[in-house]
């Protein structure tokens, strides 16, 4: 690898930590791999409104699978146990 | 940038996407594999959706400092203390100084948007995708749901109010601040509002209800009320006052309400006070057609209000109970979106409020002119356009009149508004002036004054003078030349409607019209009213420029006017007159011109003779009394009665001067020596006199006034000549005359005192002049009489028987009417005695009246040669040419070495 291309990996790194930083200060609750995502995609041109309501929607969304997949596993515990008491 | 590069773009994206929904992905063990798949597909198609959607500019200033700031905005309101702010400030320093990356603002404005996902309830997306049925499409209607949490705005209230100003809140604002809104505008507002703006009203409303503080009476109900007030009608919660000048807020509202109240009040208390105004009836045409302006103005303003009552009155319909102020927020009708949809029209209102005031103590073009100043000068290009606009209807009845006045001559302003006002005749009689005129020329005159004041501004003065004239003219060619006919065919041909708009049209029309006018107006003088015909009669009779009719005129009246005055009768003077043209190259003028001559005597006054009261005149009529007024007339008299004068004198000493020649050659010869002497410095005087008077008329006829008729002609025939140019040229052609030929001359240096005009020096020399004729005629009759005794000696030396026959064979001098002549006549017995006493008298007397003769003679020829006028400069030097006299001034400049007297009657011609 060129010293170049390692500089700028570096500076990369770098700025995901500072981003990072400034996401946590800010409660965004995003790891560094999804920011280092965002970021490319806003260095690319996305709306970043755009991005950020995505973002939120599909956290959302996440959680509610979250919460449903829960859910069925709790009734699917209980319906194991129901089972196993019989 | 390359399609590669696009691409490479476009496949980055699409990567992140894939991978931001991998990692975000939550697998549902429940789900096949299939649905799981078809799931995160359906989850990566909506991504691109909204990205795609959005991707189009961005909302926001592109500017990372702001972006900054309300991340640190939001740390400080968040947290207590400001360490977290501060951490942030450095990370933010730190991040400025890296250079890989482009787009920090867009990722500091990212992570403000994803921050407070915890901290804030925002407004929730329904999902599309979290219930597979739904089409994706509804994924852009999205609705809000609101916060529920009641003590959520007591806890943060700023924070929705800071919202509101973002500048993602100012940046959707619909463009329409600035220029004027049309009612259109704001019912396609209504009508199709945008999506976008729908969202943003959404959004509005879900923060502004966030903070809601429940008032008294409800918003709703004010909403309702609004409409009323709006048109200056009391209701239930907002009444006002009997006079109409305040409005009366319920005192439960809020400071905040309050203010908006204040400025919605505005637009309907001028409303209240404009409609009042419109419904007055004073004010002329123009004042009339102002209010029908601004009640059209007025109209549209109430088409604004009835829009607003539509939308509130649908706002108010689609209420639900149960959300946060009703609801209200959602309808996008709120009191203050009411202010901000009335401010135009209250611009308006305020402009057309202000006009209304000033409008009352000014009338006619001062109004325009009113309108106009703010049309033209006023800053705001909103308030000129409007000004514009109105103006355009109010200049309506202006133009009407300035087009009856320029294409019918007739003025049609009963209120008296147009800048062209008929004058009251009694009034122009009775003006200040002093020289009041009658007929025609007061109808041109003075019959129509232009009001300075009244001119508006949209024309200048120049412009005003001219459709003056063009009026005037026209009225004139209708009344005082009786030529309706063509002012009829004329008005019909080239009336044109004359609008409010290009000012250059209109000053070509009027152009036109004024050109058409003057030569028309020329014409009709020239060859209808044979004006220059009598100029040039006036010229040729009363300036003596006929000589032939005025030598025989003189010839045959001068036996009659050595009578006195009282004696004169007219038929004999008319008579006389008759015969002068008949015998004269007068008999070939037209019969137009010989008629309007006549002969007529002044007012008598006690001694004066014949000669001092006859006058020539030239009677004028309308309406060449325009151009000759009656000043004109009197000038022309004037001149005419000292050309008269001069031409008697002149006629007196050629008499006597023949009555010499003749007699030198038979009886004054043979005489005495002291006799003879006495003759020669007499004929001498008389050679001097003569001489002056020839110099004076030359002068006068050739030097004065065939130059200023020069003058006078080629002014009249100019291209483009005007009346008013004509009167102009006949007065200074006069005034010359007048001035030049020395009659109204004054001395410089003591001008205040009347007694040194030249007409006074010049009436002394011409007494003086008739007062040596007399002395010569005496000092002939001596000689007659000598001559006779003489002879009467000789007869009776030679044959004293005949001597009773003597007294028969003498021819007696009838010219000598009074002196010894007649006295030796009467007694031819008389001794020799008395007749020698009578020479020396005589004699006396001619010298006496020669030497002052020839003083004030050179006191004249010293006035002249200091005069600032160079002909009458040359009039002195034609007079003098040889040095004779030694024109005396206080300081006599050049102290000639004058030649003996006696040298001078052989210079003189």
């Amino acid at each position: 690898m060129p010293p170049q291309d390692k500089e700028i990996m570096a500076q990369a790194k770098q700025v995901i930590e500072v981003f990072h930083e400034i996401s946590s200060l800010l409660n965004a609750d995003l790891d560094k791999q999804t920011l280092s995502i965002c970021i490319s995609l806003i260095e690319n041109g996305v709306n970043p409104e755009a991005l950020a309501t995505v973002i939120k929607e599909l956290k959302k969304d996440a959680e509610e699978t979250k919460q449903h997949v829960e859910q069925q596993q709790n009734l699917g515990r209980r319906d194991s146990q129901a089972e196993g008491r019989r | 940038m390359s399609s590669s590069s696009q691409i490479k773009r476009i496949e980055r994206i699409e990567q992140g996407i894939q991978g931001l929904v991998k990692k975000l992905f939550v697998k549902d063990p429940s789900e096949s594999e299939e649905d799981e798949d078809d799931r995160k597909s359906n989850a990566v198609d909506f991504v691109k959706q909204i990205l795609e959607s959005r991707s189009r500019g961005p909302a926001v200033v592109a500017d990372a400092n702001q972006a900054s700031d309300l991340i640190k905005k939001r740390l400080i309101q968040t947290n207590s203390s400001p360490e977290k702010a501060l951490r942030f400030t450095n990370l933010y320093s730190r991040l400025l100084s890296i250079p890989a990356i482009k787009e920090k603002w867009a990722v500091l404005y990212f992570l403000y948007q994803i921050g407070d996902n915890h901290s804030q309830s925002p407004p929730i997306l329904t999902s599309p995708f979290k219930s597979p049925v739904k089409a994706h499409r509804e994924s852009k209607s999205m609705s809000y749901v609101p916060s529920k949490s009641p003590d959520y705005a007591s806890k943060r209230p700023e924070k929705p109010f800071k919202e509101a100003f973002a500048p993602e809140g100012i940046q959707k604002l619909p463009a329409r601040e600035g220029g004027q809104r049309d009612r259109k505008e704001e019912e396609q507002m209504f009508a199709k509002p945008p999506a976008v703006q729908r969202e943003d009203v959404a959004l509005k409303a879900a923060l502004l209800a966030e903070n809601y503080v429940e008032i008294n009476p409800s918003e709703a109900t004010l909403l309702r009320e609004l409409p009323f007030t709006l048109q200056g009608l009391s209701s239930t919660n907002l009444k006002f006052s009997d006079d109409g000048r305040t409005l009366t807020l319920p005192p439960t509202l809020p400071v905040p309400i309050v203010s908006m109240f204040h400025t919605l009040a505005e637009p309907a208390l001028l409303y209240k006070e404009l409609s009042s105004f419109v419904q007055t009836a004073e004010g002329g045409l123009l004042g009339q057609s102002l209010r029908a302006a601004i009640s059209n103005e007025l109209r549209l303003y109430l088409g604004l209000v009835a829009t607003l009552e539509g939308q509130i009155r649908r706002a108010l319909a689609s209420l639900n109970e149960n959300e946060p102020r009703g609801g209200l927020g959602k309808t996008g009708v709120t009191l203050r979106r009411c202010v901000i949809w009335t401010r135009d029209s209250t611009a308006g209102l305020r402009l057309m409020s202000l006009i209304s005031e000033e409008s009352k103590s000014k009338k006619g073009g001062q109004l325009i002119s009113l309108i106009h100043s703010f049309s033209v000068c006023h800053g705001d290009p909103m308030v000129g356009a409007f000004a514009e606009r109105l103006l355009a209807h109010v200049t309506r009845p202006f133009y009407d009149m300035l087009r009856q006045w320029i294409y019918d001559g007739e003025l049609s302003d009963p209120h008296f508004e147009f800048f062209v006002s008929e004058q009251d005749p009694n009034a122009v009689v009775e003006a200040p002036d002093g020289k009041s005129r009658g007929g025609a020329s007061s109808v041109w005159e003075d019959k129509y004054k232009l009001n300075e004041d009244l001119v508006p501004s949209i024309i200048t003065q120049d412009f005003a003078q001219k459709v003056f004239l063009i009026g005037k003219s026209l009225n004139f060619i209708r009344h005082g030349c009786g030529d309706s006919e063509w002012v009829e065919e004329y008005s019909k041909d080239a009336s044109k409607e004359l609008r409010y708009g290009d000012t250059a049209t209109l000053e070509d029309w009027i152009d036109q019209a004024y050109k058409t006018t003057m030569t028309r107006l020329i014409h009709l003088m020239s060859e209808k009213f044979h004006l220059f015909e009598h100029l040039k009669a006036l010229k040729n009779y009363i300036l003596l420029g006929q000589g032939d009719f005025i030598a025989l005129l003189m010839e045959s009246l001068a036996s009659n006017l050595d009578r006195p005055a009282g004696a004169q009768y007219r038929h004999t003077l008319t008579a006389q007159l008759e015969h002068a043209i008949r015998h004269s190259n007068a008999q070939y003028d037209s019969p137009e011109v010989l008629r309007r001559l006549d002969a007529r005597m002044l007012q008598l006054s006690h001694g004066d003779i014949g000669w001092d009261c006859f006058t020539l005149e030239y009677k004028i009529d309308a309406p060449v009394d325009v151009v000759v007024t009656e000043w004109g007339n009197r000038q022309y008299l004037k001149v005419f009665n000292f050309l008269w004068r001069i031409k008697r004198v002149e006629f007196a000493l050629a008499t006597t001067w023949r009555k010499c020649m003749t007699g030198a050659r038979g009886i004054l010869t043979g005489g005495d020596k002291d006799v003879d002497q006495a003759w020669k410095s007499t004929r001498g005087v008389l050679a001097e006199m003569i001489h002056f008077i020839g110099q004076l008329q030359y002068y006068i006829l050739f030097e004065v006034i065939e130059s200023s008729w020069d003058e006078l002609e080629t002014a009249v025939h100019k291209e483009g000549c005007t009346l008013d140019d004509l009167i102009g040229a006949h007065t200074k052609y006069l005034n010359a005359i007048t001035h030049k030929g020395l009659l109204g001359a004054k001395k410089s240096r003591n001008s205040e005192n009347s007694d040194n005009t030249f007409m006074v020096q010049l009436g002394d020399i011409l007494i003086h002049m008739l007062n040596y004729r007399d002395a010569v005629d005496g000092l002939y009759g001596w000689s007659v009489a000598d001559f006779t005794v003489r002879q009467g000696m000789d007869f009776s030396v030679r044959a004293e028987r005949r001597e009773d026959e003597d007294g028969v064979l003498i021819p007696t001098p009838k010219t000598a009417r009074r002196g010894p002549a007649n006295l030796a006549d009467s007694t031819p017995a008389l001794d020799s005695e008395a007749i020698p006493d009578e020479f020396p008298v005589l004699l006396e007397r001619l010298q006496l009246l020669g030497a002052s003769f020839k003083k004030m003679v050179c006191v004249l020829l010293g006035d002249l040669a200091y005069q600032p006028d160079v002909d009458m400069r040359f009039l002195g030097v034609v007079m003098n040419f040889n040095d004779v006299y030694q024109p005396t001034r206080r300081k006599v400049r050049v102290p000639t070495t004058g030649r003996g007297e006696q040298g001078r009657s052989s210079a003189k011609p």
